[in-house]
Order: C-alpha cells, then structure tokens, then sequence
C-alpha cells in the first residue's frame, strides 16, 4: 500500500515538479547486490570497491558474486529460494522474461526523474529507449553493449599492395590477395583471408563475425518499418548471403575449419599470422589483438575498418543491464542511492570505471611494472592504472563501466582520464565503432518462439553451413527446410510476433 | 618384485614367451605414445612463448613464462589449500562410506538386505535437480560451506558397488572362522577386511581423490564466495579470463592457459607413484589366512 | 497348523534381524547421506508435471510437459542418437579398458608398468573442453591436421578429411576421442580386480602346464567378469545422461548424427530467446531417469539369468 501511494505520489509529482519527487526518497540502510565478474572480484580488490561505496554513500553493501560460468545458474536459483537481492545485473535475455515475469521493478518514473538524466551529461537515451518494454523501463544501463568491427592487418595489406577495402570487390579482392600472394612471406600458400568461430553465431546479433558476406541478410526475426515482423532467413537476400558465403570457402577465402573453429583457435591462428582479416571486438579487444601479435614478434598495426558499403553499419548488443527487484523494501531509495550514482560524474563514476584509487589506479609518483619491459615511471599528479594483484605482469584497464562504452561523460571541470588511459588503438576502434553502428533489438518471446525456435535455429544452422561449404546448393537448402517443418515453424513464430503488434 | 606370474616355468616356452612380452610391450608402446600426442600439444604449448594453434614437436621460443604467471598469482595459495584439505577430509569421508555400506551389502543372510542396496542404487538412476537440491543444502545452511563440497560427493553408489564386488571376493570361510573366533562384526571389519582389501581401497580411494580434487561443478553451484575457492575454480578463472589484458611477462594467453591445465595435473602425477604399489602387489589370501 | 508354520518363520526373522543388528547400525550413516543428498531434492520431481518458471509458485499442468517433448519434431531422432552413441561408447570403452587392463598385466617390468599406467591415466585429467580444442586441430583438414597428413603421406586418402566437420565421419571420430580420454582411467577398477586374483592360482596352473592365453582366458578372464558386468550396467544408468563430450564436439554441419538428447534440450532452451521452463526441464530429466533405469532393470535381469545373479 505504501509503496504503491509512493509511486502514485512520485507520479504526480513526476508532472509537476521533478525535484520535490526525489526529495521524498528514503535513503535504505542495505543493499544487497549480485553481480558477475564484470565488478573486481576478491582477488581484485572487490573489498576496497565495497568499502569505497560504502564510505561515498553511507549505506552498507553486500555483494554477492558468483563464478562467471555459474551467474545465471546461481541467480536462478537464489529466484527460487525466494531471497531476491536489491539489485542484479542482467543479460537481455534474462532482462525482458524477469520483466515479463513480474520481478523487476519499474523504474521508468524514476528514470524520468534522475538526477544523471537531468545533469545533460547523458548520451545514451537511445539505449534507454531500447531497454523499454511496453514502453516501461525495467533496468538501467550505464554502457553501450558494443559490437564487432573488422581488422585487417596493414602489414598484410602493404605486401599486397592494397589499400584499405570500401566495398565488397575490394574486400573480396584483398581477401583473394590474402590467399594467394603469400602475406606471411613465408614462401608457403598456407594463409587465409578470414576466419571466424562458426559461419552463424550463437547469439544475436547472429552475423556480426561475417557481416561482410551477410551485408543486408539476417537470419533471425526482424521488425520491418512498418512494424511487422519477418524470418530473414525466408527472404531472399539470404540467398545472395549465401552464395557469397559458398564463393568464399570455395575459393579458400574463409578458413576451411571456420565451422569447428572455437574464438580461441580464431585468436590463436590470427597471432600465428594465419590470416589477415578478423571481425572482433571494437575497443579493449584492438589493444590485446596488437599486444598478442607483437608478442610474436609481427607487426601489431591492425586496420579497423569502416563498415564496407554494403554493410553500413555494424551491430551494438544489447547491453547487460542493472535492475532493480519487485520484493525490494525500497525501491526508489536503491535508484537513487545505486543506480542513479553510478554516472555521477564524479568520484562515484570514477570508482565504477576505473576503481578504487591506490589499489587499482593512482596519481602518485611511483614506477609500475618495476623490473619488466613494461616499466613505466609516472610523476606526481600523472593518472595511471596500477598493476593486477591476480595477474601480475599487467595493468588494470577498467572495474565494471568500459571508459570507452561509457553512457555519460564525467562532470565538467572533473578529471577525466579517459585520454591518459585507454590506448590509442582501442580509442580508435572504439570511437569508429561509436560512429557506425546501429542498436540491435530486442526480440520478444511468445509461446510459439520457445516452443519452435530451438529446432528452427538448429536446422536454419546446419542448412547455411551445408550451403556455405558447397554440400547443398540454396535451392535444395529451402526445400529441406520446407520438408523438415522450418518454414511451418517460422511461419508460426512470425504470425505469434504480429499478433503481439 | 618382479611379477610372479610372468616367471618361466618351462624352458622350450621361453622363446614364445619372450616374444609374446616384446609384442605386448611393443603394442602398449605404441598405445602410450598415441596417448601422448595430445597431451604433448599442450605442454609443448605450455612452454612455449609463441604458442598459437598448430602442433610442434619442440617449443620454438622456450620459456617458463607461462607458470611463472600461474604461479605468481598471489591468490593462488589458499585454494590450493581448500582443495587439499578437502580432497583428504572427502575421501576419507567417502571411503568410509564406500566400505561401511559395501561390508553391510555382503551380509547376504542379512534381512532386508536387497531392500538396502535397491534404496541405494534408485538414486543412482533418479535425481531431484540442481534447483531442489539446492533449496535442501540452503535449508540444511550448507550453502557457501565446506561442508557441502566435502559430503555430497561422498555417498558415491557407484563407487560402493564396486567396493562391494571387491569385498565379495572375499572367502566366506574367513568370517565364518573369525566369528567363531568370537570377533564382532566391527571387528572383522577392520581386521579382516579393510586390510585384505588394500588394492580396492587404493584404486577407489583414487577415484574419490580425483574427483574431489577435479570438483568445480559443485563449487560453481554452492560457494559464491571468492574465500572458499578451490584450486581447480581458480585455475578455469586463469583459463577462462580471456577478457583479462594479455601477453603475461612475455607469456601469450595461449601459454598461460596451457601452463594451467598442466597445473591442474601436477598434484595427480607427485602423488600417484605413491599409491601405485597397492596396485601392483597381489595379495594372496591364503598366506594371509594363517 | 498354519498359526503354527507362521510361528517358527517368525522367530528366526527375529533372530535374524538380531544377529545382525550391528549391520545395520552400521548401515545407518550410509543411509543418512543417502537421504540428505539424493532423497529430499527428490521432491522436485514433482515439478515435472508443473509449469515453473522460478519465479511464479509452479502450476500443475499433468503430463503436458511430456507431451510437448514427445511431440517435438527431432526428440525421436535425439532420442535413438543417444542411444547408439551411449552404448556403443560405453562398449567400446570398457573393451578397450579390459585389453589394455590384460596387457598391462603382462607387462614384467614393474619401473615400466608404473610408467604406463600413470601416462594412460593423465587424458582423464584434461577437461572436456581442453581435448576437443587440441583434437579439432589434430583432425582437422589443414596443414595442421596431424591425422590427415600422416594418411596423405602413407597414401591412404587422396584428399585431407574433414573429420569432425563430416557427418560420415563424425562418430567415427567421436569415439576415438572418447577412447582416448577414458580407456587409461577406465582400467583403474580392472587392475584392482586383477591384483586381486590370489598368485597361487596362476602357479597353480603353471604347474599343470597352462601357458599365457590359457591362464589369461580360464583365469584372468572370469575373475574380471563380474567386475566387467557390474561396471557396464552401472553406467548404462548414465547412458542418458551424455552431455558435454558431445557438445563440445559437435557443430552445425554434423547435428543429424551428434544431436543428442542433453544437447538438444540445451539448444532448445538456449534458442528459445527467454528463461528456462524449470518444469520442461524436470520432465525430461525424468524421462531420462526412466530410460536409463529400464536399462539397468533390463541388464540386471538377463545378468539374473545367465550368471545366476545381478549387481546387488
């Protein structure tokens, strides 16, 4: 009762006078939050984190944070024990079905609200809009998703002598080149134009490692402009996706072992200078890539590349999401206090990106790396990230919030060390990234989706693969797709989406 | 000690029997080295500071860089403790298990006997789930103990059954003669046949060493804090940290997660030379009678 | 007469039941663990009839969960590749482990047998996902595909295979792997039963002038025997349960012959774009259950018959 006059309270006030309806909140003693490893963990410093928060706001956290593998398992079953924590963070998947389920509180009010949406330092509104469910918003994210771009190596592409490609004749000529001039100079035709784990990905967006050769084809559910929903997988740009896919492998384009490969093998071979062209990660990724081929003595020089013509944009991920739940005592008193902070701009916004000063990051003057080919020597008042406890031998990059995927920029006239911090590489990819991508969306469940989908993705799956490898050619694909149910399953899960319009 | 089967006993066969042991030898050679192959794969990789995707037969760039990094971790110790102090308590704790129900299942006289091993070979067949035996262990307040990780994993019916076939080899006439002797059950038990019994103790007692010391699915569910880690959490959090900044001292992340994996090997290789000779001595039942 | 045959099988029971009291005071701390671990979770078997999502008080739905399952287009095929995958791996294992149980046997070297036996054991100790990784590379169809080179250069195919990528040889491939990564550890029990065999038995028949294959075939056979049927039907009891070896194995191109029921739950699931249904899952588990328990009753009835006795 209490909570729901609150929220018609908020509400009114919400019309009326932003400032009052926050005035109201109620600051909680606790906050019990659960969170994967994307926040320190012990081994990190998670304690100074803790006590750091503690001490800017006064509230007494508890973090409770199980194994990255076994998130989902152990919030799944912390649900069914029925003692919800305050806050959790959420992949998109888990976000729209614990909404849809009841046990996240809206907070769409108290967004409308917020002090971080009123301080004009925010930029991430369309990523708000895309976490609205029914128009209500469920849960906060204080960074982009990020997505993939595509690398190539200069040091290849000078061999060849080419430049960097801008359509898909230039991308398919340099990959031609990549096979067949010997980049590697190693004398041996043992080198590919581009590789990736799998010729589909596992999980939206689907075609973010290959998006060169799917350009406008998407083998998953899309919203049109109308508003209606199709299967991409029927329409016929899937079938110029796929023969441009058949062309590649056969002509030795794509890795030969692209469909058993893991990221890792992909990582792996693109260090061995097995081939020259890897659609990755945009940011943090670009430094390891060039750190990793450095190690090896090869150049680190990696070309992101602008999306080719026929791409236009890459995909941005949905982004995992802090939420607060239902059974929390006090809701609006958790958003201000947790959610609403965490972009302050100030020193709050400092200890969720960068982490807790003298443990993670500092501007004393001091050596870090002392006695390794790192060793870099700061002077007094020079930011810098301080060594991992866990790993020695590297530097802290980021705590919880990637400086580069950041929704909010910090206060004016506070410092930001994102330009001393982030390398220039990362900055560059990242910023090209920002520059050219589109939001992807998500998709709703409906009754039919669960029922069929899991059969329809493994069939749709293996009939681009066959294609893709030359065992099947598009039109005999269709017709076993249409002889093994896929288009009747397609077919209803389309019709459930409409019907939800 | 050399076995005392594979002592000639009649001249004109020894030729045929040096060649049935070259064969043999020869066959089991090739077995080992097809063995080896993959596992050459990843401690070459392990040791080699540009490790990537083929195989080689020898490291190119030959450095420790990769332990150094496994081992300079300073969080290192404490599971390691965890998991030793665990994998002792737990095997303990599952062997006493093992014989107690295996010496009570060959009681075959005993009433109720079927009954008992059905009870015990149902849960073999039909679990409750992740999600019920969770909300036990929580209502129990095993959750982010120990105790969970020690005692779950020590009623192992399949272990059991096997210890049970072991004991079952056991000559009845030697209880027969150790009741009249006016022993009482408990004391057969531990004078006759835990020690008779030393080769099944071994091997099963292995079995639950090595699961306990290879436990991560039971830590991954039940303990959510980083204090109560074992060895094996910690070394798939090195493996899988590929979100971490790479290129360790020198160390690709290729090469420090191989030097993990042969990590996660190491304690099993000291230790086994230890327990190999129950396997290898027989026991010969009719010098112990006497 | 009758009240009469009733009193004296009365009594001895009773007897009975008291001589052994001690076994079963014995009996009772294995039946304690019993009960805690495996007997109260089981009340969630209840959520197969239900419709449970976590969150929501679960709502009894009766049998539609297994209908929905029996009905889904490709459970029948997951269903049969479970089966023949699962068998014909376990076969294949525990034979391999009994040869290579027989051979280490005869090994006379003790120094050498140490050695064997402690290299064949290390595979176990490599997680699933670390052996698919190093065989993807070892069987692949590049330069550096170990296998395929060795066959192109003895001449045997013309052409690199693509083992792991080709529905043909998939399996073939499967159980290799498999063989690698459990016959060494496999043979742990078997060598123990081995050790076992009273020495005076084999001097015995040395004395009657039995040479090896005969000692090896009338001796060291049957003593293993029984240990080789208590492990089979032991473990047909997990033959449903085949999960991560094939998942981390199989691909898109390969699902007609490496789908099996675990990993077609994941991906049914995984795909479906929202939370698990708990009560969906909890039903197939239990079909689960019901197969490989059927098995085993099967096993240990015709175990029953043949050799007078099953596994309890």
């Amino acid at each position: 009762m209490k909570k729901l006059l609150a929220l018609v309270l908020a509400l009114v006030l919400c019309m009326g006078c932003v400032s009052m309806a926050t005035a109201e909140v109620k600051k909680p003693e606790k906050i019990t939050m659960m969170v994967d490893t994307t926040v320190f963990t012990q081994a990190n410093g998670r304690d100074l984190f803790e006590a750091r928060w503690e001490e800017l706001t006064g509230i007494d956290l508890e973090i409770i944070q199980p194994d990255h593998s076994a998130y989902y398992d152990v919030l799944q079953q912390t649900i069914a024990s029925g003692e919800w924590p305050d806050v959790m963070i959420l992949s998109s998947t888990y976000y729209s079905s614990y909404a849809a389920e009841g046990v996240l509180w809206d907070m769409t009010d108290a967004w409308e609200a917020s002090d971080l949406k009123a301080s004009g330092r925010f930029v991430g509104d369309r990523v708000i809009e895309g976490l609205k469910i029914d128009g209500r918003l469920y849960g906060f994210a204080p960074t982009r998703g990020n997505g993939c771009v595509t690398y190539v190596k200069k040091a290849w592409l000078d061999k060849v002598g080419m430049q960097a490609p801008t359509n898909y004749a230039e991308y398919t000529a340099m990959l031609d080149a990549f096979v067949n001039q010997d980049p590697d100079g190693d004398g041996v035709a043992d080198t590919y134009g581009v590789s990736a784990a799998g010729f589909v990905g596992g999980e939206a967006p689907f075609v973010n490692y290959l998006a060169e050769f799917y350009q406008d084809a998407y083998p998953f559910f899309v919203q049109q402009e109308d508003g209606s929903w199709v299967d991409g997988f029927t329409q016929e740009s899937m079938k110029g996706a796929l023969e441009r896919l058949a062309e590649a492998y056969a002509k030795g384009w794509i890795d030969p072992t692209t469909l058993t490969n893991a990221t890792k093998d992909c990582r792996n071979k693109f260090y061995d200078d097995g081939f020259g062209v890897f659609t990755y990660w945009a940011g943090t990724w670009a430094t390891n890539l060039k750190t990793n081929l450095e190690a090896k003595n090869l150049s680190g020089e990696l070309v992101a590349l602008p999306p080719i013509a026929e791409v236009g944009a890459y995909f941005d991920r949905v982004p995992p999401v802090w939420a607060i739940s239902s059974t929390c005592e006090n809701p609006e008193g958790v958003f201000k206090y947790f959610i609403d902070t965490m972009l302050d701009g100030g020193d709050m916004q400092m200890l969720w990106t960068y982490g807790v000063e003298g443990a993670h990051w500092s501007k004393a003057a001091e050596t870090v790396l002392a006695g390794t080919e790192k060793e870099k020597t700061y002077a007094e008042g020079e930011f810098h990230m301080l060594e991992n406890m866990e790993t020695a031998g590297t530097l802290y990059t980021k705590n919880h919030i990637d400086p580069m995927l950041s929704l909010a920029t910090f206060a004016e006239g506070y410092y930001d060390p994102k330009e001393d911090s982030v390398k220039p590489e990362a900055k560059a990819s990242s910023e090209l990234f920002n520059a050219s991508s589109k939001l992807a969306k998500i998709v709703p469940t409906t009754e039919e989706m669960s029922m069929y989908n899991g059969d329809l993705t493994t069939l749709k799956n293996e009939l681009i693969a066959k294609v893709t490898m030359g065992e099947m050619t598009y039109d005999e694909a269709m017709a076993k797709f249409e002889a093994d149910g896929g288009k009747s399953w397609s077919d209803q899960i389309v019709n459930s989406l409409n019907a939800l319009n | 000690m050399e076995n005392k089967t594979a002592m000639p006993v009649m001249n004109k066969k020894t030729f045929k029997f040096q060649l049935f042991s070259l064969l043999n030898g020869l066959g089991f050679a090739l077995f080992c080295f097809l063995i080896i192959i993959p596992l050459w794969k990843v401690l070459v990789d392990s040791l080699d500071l540009a490790s990537g995707y083929g195989m080689k037969v020898w490291p190119t760039n030959f450095g420790l860089a990769g332990y150094q990094s496994v081992f300079s971790n300073p969080t290192l110790l404490r599971p390691f403790f965890v998991s030793v102090i665990t994998t002792v308590s737990g095997t303990l704790m599952g062997l006493t298990i093992s014989t107690l129900g295996a010496y009570v299942l060959i009681q075959w006289d005993m009433p109720g006997r079927a009954f008992l091993g059905n009870i015990l070979l149902f849960t073999m067949i039909f679990s409750g789930g992740m999600i019920p035996s969770y909300i036990v262990m929580k209502n129990l307040g095993l959750v982010n103990t120990l105790w969970v990780v020690i005692l779950m994993p020590a009623i192992n019916v399949y272990n059991l059954v096997l210890m049970r076939n072991f004991f079952e080899g056991i000559p009845a006439s030697l209880f027969e003669s150790a009741t009249l002797d006016g022993c009482t059950p408990m004391q057969i038990f531990y004078k006759i046949v835990l020690p008779l019994s030393k080769a099944a103790l071994a091997s099963i007692g292995l079995m639950f060493a090595v699961s306990y010391w290879n436990d991560y699915t039971n830590y991954k569910l039940y303990i959510t804090k980083e204090m109560l880690y074992n060895f094996q959490m910690k070394l798939r959090s090195i493996m899988m940290g590929s979100d971490l900044p790479s290129a360790n001292g020198g160390a690709t992340e290729n090469t420090v997660q191989n030097a993990a994996v042969i990590v996660a090997i190491l304690p099993f290789m000291i230790l086994y030379p230890f327990l190999q000779k129950y396997f290898v001595k027989g026991i010969n039942i009719g010098a112990v009678k006497e | 007469m009758n009240a009469a045959n009733i009193q004296v099988r009365k009594a001895p029971l009773k007897n009975r039941i008291l001589k052994y009291k001690w076994f079963y005071v014995m009996f009772l701390p294995v039946l304690a663990f019993v009960i805690v671990f495996h007997y109260l979770p089981m009340f969630g078997v209840y959520f197969a009839f239900t419709k449970y999502n976590i969150i929501k008080a679960p709502v009894w739905v009766g049998l539609k969960n297994f209908k929905r399952l029996f009905s889904m287009p490709n459970f029948w095929r997951a269903f049969s590749n479970t089966l023949e995958i699962s068998v014909t791996s376990l076969l294949l294992n525990t034979g391999m482990s009994v040869i290579i149980s027989l051979m280490l046997n005869e090994i006379v070297s003790t120094r050498a047998k140490k050695v064997a036996q402690t290299i064949i054991y290390l595979p176990h100790f490599m997680s699933w996902v670390v052996t698919a990784a190093v065989f993807q590379m070892l069987f692949s169809p590049t330069t550096s595909g170990l296998l395929n080179q060795l066959l192109l250069k003895m001449g045997l195919i013309e052409e690199s295979i693509y083992f792991l990528g080709n529905s043909q040889w998939w399996r073939l491939s499967y159980y290799i792997i498999n063989i690698w990564h459990n016959t060494g550890w496999g043979t742990i029990i078997f060598m123990a039963t081995l050790t076992g065999i009273d020495p005076g038995i084999y001097e015995a028949a040395s004395i009657d002038g039995a040479g090896r294959w005969k000692k090896m075939w009338y001796i060291t056979l049957p003593s293993l025997a029984n240990t080789i049927i208590t492990v089979l039907i032991l473990n047909l009891a997990k033959v449903m349960n085949l999960f991560e070896s094939v998942f981390v194995l199989q691909n898109n191109a390969v699902m007609d012959v490496s789908q099996v029921l675990q990993t077609y739950v994941y991906y049914q699931t995984f795909n479906s774009g929202g939370i698990p249904d708990y009560g969906y899952t909890t039903a197939i588990g239990l079909f689960r259950s019901l197969v490989g328990a059927a098995l085993v009753l099967m096993c240990n009835y015709a175990s029953k018959k043949v050799r007078g006795r099953g596994i309890m």
